[in-house]
């Protein structure tokens, strides 16, 4: 099992950002995140990397146990999961190439190794003739490539997408789409998070977690085919861009 | 294992071009820090040197058993003049004590009744002027016993004025410049992490993506601490230049009468251990920012 939730709860001070929640994820899974603004998701996507501590309910991620995960191990947990945020988060000044290969330095892969690994990674995002470009001056939707790239580039077991198409229009949203089922068809678990129906539809298979005020409201198995409950459709109208 | 390792220390030291005018800063506060600190070593030394020269000279006042035999008296002279440091000796057999007694005193002073029966013994003043790197811990005292255990010897009068003295501002010294270091030392602490912090924040950005990439905390930290010692070393590699410069501008400032002071420069090892000591400083500020 690649992610094991169990009655997960979470808080900002008063404001209870996930409550009791539940779900797991098996080895090779797409999973949609799906929700209102404020619904919990990218909470629930910081405590599944490390970024939040769990102190209510459990979770494991790729082995790790978040309960008790030391701060040592957190880096550990990272080289085993992926994270591509809607706003990119690359390092403008620097390239493509040196970007990308930033997830393999830190793991001390050797030089020609690493080389030959950013170079295949970044030809089948269609970066090649923007390997040395600085990243400030790619568009958004290669920017993005670049994160996800990055993300892709160590052969994580898991993958967590906040909202990686937030920032694209739907041409690039489809063609970004395309590269996470790409990996997914590796056999590379998924998580994201979305409020985009277009998105939805691009992976028809996927099963989908809808949150609403920090709980699970709907758990889509793919097999499923009963509709989005009212309030679901709902969600999405309000938010469709 | 060597290669990351070699990688992330290039990195560090690329870094520093990153914040051009804050590194810069850095480096003149460090180097003038350094400066001030080498100026107030300097001046102590200087004054330590000239307090020790004085010190160094002293002026011992011997005298003879009576009824010595003058050969012993004539070999002990000749051990006394084989000493180390010693400026000047001035012996005298009882008839030229009494001669000169005579001669201090002028027409009152005519002793020739006591040429068969003279009272006073075999005499010495031996002055000694015993160099600041010879001035072991209690060397004074050494050498007044050495006089004292010649058997003919009976007794030997010194002033220990000048010694106490020196020695006086020498404990005054070592009370008073380690807390100034230390303040000197606190100022290059602050400056540094400021910096470095500085460079942090600034840099979150890429902290919080090696974070995310599952860089371990050594990875991310370990340039940021060399930046820090490339800022020590540097700034005290420069502050110890200026110093060397400003020596050689004023060494000659009090070299006239009636100083005749030719100021001296610092010694290498305290060189080093002021090098060292802002270097090492530089580097726990760093490494305290990063944490």
């Amino acid at each position: 099992m690649m992610v094991n939730v169990e009655r997960l709860s979470y808080n900002f001070g008063s404001y209870w950002a996930l409550k009791d929640i539940s779900f797991t994820l098996e080895k090779g899974e797409f999973l949609f995140l799906t929700g209102h603004s404020g619904a919990g998701k990218t909470t629930l996507l910081r405590l599944l990397y490390g970024a939040l501590p769990v102190s209510r309910g459990r979770a494991s991620v790729a082995g790790f146990q978040l309960n008790h995960l030391r701060k040592r191990d957190i880096p550990k947990l990272r080289r085993k999961v992926g994270v591509v945020f809607q706003d990119f988060k690359i390092l403008p000044e620097r390239t493509v190439f040196d970007n990308v290969a930033m997830a393999l330095e830190v793991r001390g892969i050797p030089r020609t190794h690493l080389e030959r690994r950013v170079r295949a990674i970044i030809r089948a995002l269609g970066l090649e003739t923007r390997s040395y470009s600085l990243c400030e001056r790619l568009s958004g939707g290669e920017q993005q490539r670049v994160a996800i790239a990055r993300s892709m580039v160590a052969n994580p077991e898991l993958i967590l997408a906040d909202e990686p198409t937030g920032n694209l229009d739907v041409d690039l949203t489809m063609h970004l789409m395309e590269i996470f089922k790409q990996f997914h068809t590796y056999g590379t678990s998924v998580i994201m998070a979305t409020h985009s129906t277009e998105v939805l539809e691009c992976v028809p298979n996927a099963r989908i977690l809808h949150l609403q005020d920090g709980r699970i409201t709907k758990d889509g198995d793919p097999l499923d085919d009963t509709p989005f409950d009212e309030d679901f459709e709902d969600d999405f109208d309000e938010e469709k861009p | 294992m060597i290669g990351p390792f070699l990688r992330l220390t290039l990195r560090g030291i690329t870094d520093l071009r990153l914040h051009p005018f804050a590194q810069l800063l850095t480096l003149m506060a460090v180097a003038m820090v350094t400066l001030l600190t080498g100026l107030i070593l300097l001046g102590v030394h200087n004054l330590d040197q000239e307090l020790l020269k004085s010190r160094g000279r002293v002026e011992f006042q011997i005298y003879w058993k009576n009824g010595v035999e003058p050969a012993q008296v004539n070999a002990e002279w000749e051990t006394i003049r084989a000493m180390d440091h010693l400026n000047a000796f001035k012996t005298f057999t009882p008839a030229n004590a009494l001669a000169e007694l005579a001669a201090s005193l002028g027409k009152t002073g005519d002793f020739s009744r006591l040429a068969d029966d003279n009272p006073l013994p075999y005499s010495g003043l031996a002055a000694f002027a015993v160099p600041p790197e010879a001035q072991r811990e209690g060397w004074a005292a050494a050498l007044l016993s050495t006089l004292k255990e010649l058997p003919g010897v009976d007794k030997v009068n010194y002033a220990p004025f000048q010694a106490d003295l020196a020695q006086g501002w020498r404990t005054l010294t070592r009370t008073v410049i380690w807390p100034v270091l230390g303040f000197l030392g606190l100022v290059v602490a602050l400056v540094v992490h400021n910096t470095i912090k500085l460079s942090l924040l600034t840099r979150m950005d890429e902290v919080e993506i090696l974070a995310l990439v599952g860089a371990s905390p050594a990875y991310i930290r370990w340039p940021l601490l060399i930046g820090g010692l490339i800022q020590g070393i540097l700034g005290a590699g420069l502050g110890i230049g200026l110093l060397v410069a400003t020596h050689s501008a004023v060494a000659d400032a009090l070299n006239f009468p009636p100083f005749l002071i030719q100021l001296q420069f610092l010694p290498s090892s305290q060189l080093l251990i002021l090098g060292g000591a802002v270097t090492f400083v530089s580097i726990l500020s760093s490494w305290v920012a990063v944490k």
